[in-house]
């Protein structure tokens, strides 16, 4: 029986192995590329590492001239304010809406409720071309608030913060309430402090979206290469660097840095938030 | 309803009103900006998307259901697009599901420190973008000089093009789906696996029920809320596939894998196609996006109620 466990124990781990070999293999892959220079790049046949380690890549995605008026630099700048920006006001407003959603009663609560949960079902690609018609009316086109705030209000998220506040107990509100406590400040005194797991599950995916997102950023900013977002850049690259494409590797390594740093740093909390999330 | 006392309900119907709605400014205020928000950025646009759909791209006049029929008589491509979308979805799903669920039976079964790390490994391809995973995978598919041509070339066969070939271009689009989706879907089942009481399973056992019995009448069963979650998700996602084709194939070859949403942004300022009827394709993809997932929800009403 003992032995039957080892055995059975190996292959699990050999499996296990191999799913994760496959799965980091591209990255590994990866890696080595962005020390490769114009020829070695798209060599045929190819090899894994260099012959010897260049940092011109690195070097040139950080000159001014990679290309005509983008910087990679400047772009990595405009996406982190972006993304730390629209962190902050997501979370803000997506968890007062949650809040008043689990703790209060009003006229009209059902239909708000309502309302909200059917944002959920509206893909992105129906309201495209209309938000885009929306936010150039709004004079809001090539500014860094086309890039914020369309975005911020996610019916999700504001469902995950709703299902966290029902556990907390009712106690706890009604003992602030009778000392007088306004239930605005109940919400900084008593549930914001209770709910920093939640707020980094949900700050994570929402900087992700934002560090990530290509499509609304291509469409909406034209003419303001200041604020280009790294996505943008890279895939112009791609087509720029087709040949010199240890340029293009170098830029991904680095757009990838910081998502992966945040996961290292909270990876216990978001694994744990997946488990949270499948429950309905 | 938690606020209610039953002696303010009995006495003063009005009082208790104003007990049960209290503070009823402040909740109106705090859900302010994001009706705001939901309401500008959300529910406008598609009311202006409804609205645009039954009208003439030039003359703004009502045309009735014209753009829609319009998208199947004349607009072949984009009608052509959604079924490659569907076809790519039905593909990635029904593949992320069966290897998510196995490999997360794996993880369930190594109950150690190795099977921690492994959990987060298979989570890093989740932060990457797209348009990042295609440039990684153009390492691997390009045709001059990627992994796969390399080996061919090593082998003396010719170095494959996976932009010529509809099967192939398939594959390159495919394949790094797969890699960005599979280890969150894979978590997400590990979760379901591990929230299954572990007496069903003790109760098989005094029942002599073998491996394949306790899968099918016990673990799938009772995972089947993290499956409709998952089914939802990738139905609603990978009919929106833009990046990963747009960067891998460009939609070709001949748009054999052209998306919708590759359409819509291709076409996006461009004078020769439209908008209205592109507008038009877009509801259709909500209305059947909708259609999936109320589908899938009321396949586990009925079949929650049966339990009961």
């Amino acid at each position: 029986m003992n032995k039957r466990k080892v055995i059975k124990t190996l292959i699990l781990s050999l499996i296990c192995l191999i799913v994760v070999a496959i799965i980091l293999f591209p990255i590994i892959w990866m890696l080595p590329a962005a020390f490769k220079g114009k020829v070695e790049i798209w060599a045929l046949p190819n090899t894994w590492l260099p012959k010897v380690f260049k940092f011109d890549n690195f070097e040139k995605i950080f000159s001014d001239n990679l290309m005509n008026d983008i910087s990679f630099v400047s772009s990595l700048g405009a996406t982190s304010l972006v993304s730390v920006i629209a962190v902050v006001c997501s979370l803000i407003v997506n968890m007062f809406a949650a809040y008043v959603f689990a703790n209060f009663e009003f006229r009209g609560k059902n239909f708000l409720w309502y309302y909200f949960l059917i944002t959920m079902f509206i893909p992105g690609i129906t309201i495209l071309l209309t938000s885009i018609r929306v936010v150039s009316v709004l004079k809001m086109t090539d500014t860094i608030a086309v890039l914020i705030i369309p975005g911020l209000v996610s019916a999700y998220n504001i469902f995950f913060f709703r299902q966290f506040y029902f556990g907390i107990p009712r106690s706890l509100e009604e003992a602030a309430i009778i000392d007088g406590c306004s239930r605005f400040r109940i919400f900084f005194k008593v549930f914001l402090p209770m709910s920093v797991t939640p707020m980094v599950i949900i700050g994570v995916s929402v900087f992700m979206g934002y560090w990530n997102s290509f499509m609304w950023p291509t469409l909406t900013i034209v003419n303001n290469s200041a604020i280009a977002q790294v996505m943008q850049v890279i895939r112009q690259l791609n087509s720029t660097y087709s040949g010199e494409y240890g340029v293009v590797i170098a830029a991904t390594l680095i757009s990838i840095l910081i998502p992966l740093t945040l996961f290292t740093i909270f990876q216990k909390k978001i694994i744990a938030g997946i488990a949270i999330s499948g429950l309905k | 309803m938690i606020y209610t006392e039953d002696k303010f309900q009995l006495v003063d119907k009005k009082r208790h009103n104003r007990y049960k709605y209290r503070g009823q400014t402040t909740a109106y205020l705090m859900l302010l900006p994001a009706f705001v928000l939901l309401s500008i950025f959300v529910i406008l646009p598609l009311i202006l998307a409804i609205i645009r759909s039954f009208q003439d791209y030039n003359t703004k006049a009502f045309v009735g259901f014209s753009n829609y029929v319009y998208l199947f008589e004349m607009d072949t491509l984009f009608y052509k697009s959604f079924l490659t979308a569907l076809l790519m979805t039905t593909i990635i799903s029904v593949i992320l599901l069966v290897i998510s669920f196995g490999f997360a039976l794996v993880l369930k079964a190594m109950d150690n420190k190795f099977g921690k790390l492994v959990k987060v490994l298979i989570y890093v391809p989740f932060f990457i973008s797209g348009i990042i995973a295609s440039v990684i995978f153009n390492l691997i598919f390009n045709y001059g000089g990627g992994l796969i041509s390399s080996i061919c070339v090593l082998l003396d066969k010719d170095p494959i093009s996976f932009t010529n070939d509809t099967t192939l271009a398939y594959i390159s689009i495919i394949v790094p789906t797969i890699w960005l989706g599979f280890g969150y879907n894979t978590l997400v089942m590990y979760a379901g696996l591990i929230n299954i009481p572990e007496d069903y399973y003790q109760a098989a056992n005094v029942d002599g029920a073998n491996w394949f019995q306790k899968l099918w009448f016990i673990t799938i069963p009772n995972m089947r809320n993290y499956i409709v979650l998952l089914v939802i998700n990738m139905v609603t996602g990978y009919m929106q596939m833009m990046e990963i084709p747009m960067m891998m194939t460009g939609g070709g070859p001949l748009n054999t894998t052209l998306t919708p949403v590759l359409y819509l942004f291709n076409s996006f300022r461009d004078p020769s196609r439209p908008d209205n009827v592109t507008i038009a394709g877009a509801i259709l993809i909500m209305i059947f996006i909708m259609a999936v997932n109320i589908f899938v929800f009321k396949t586990i009403k009925t079949r929650r109620s049966e339990d009961v």
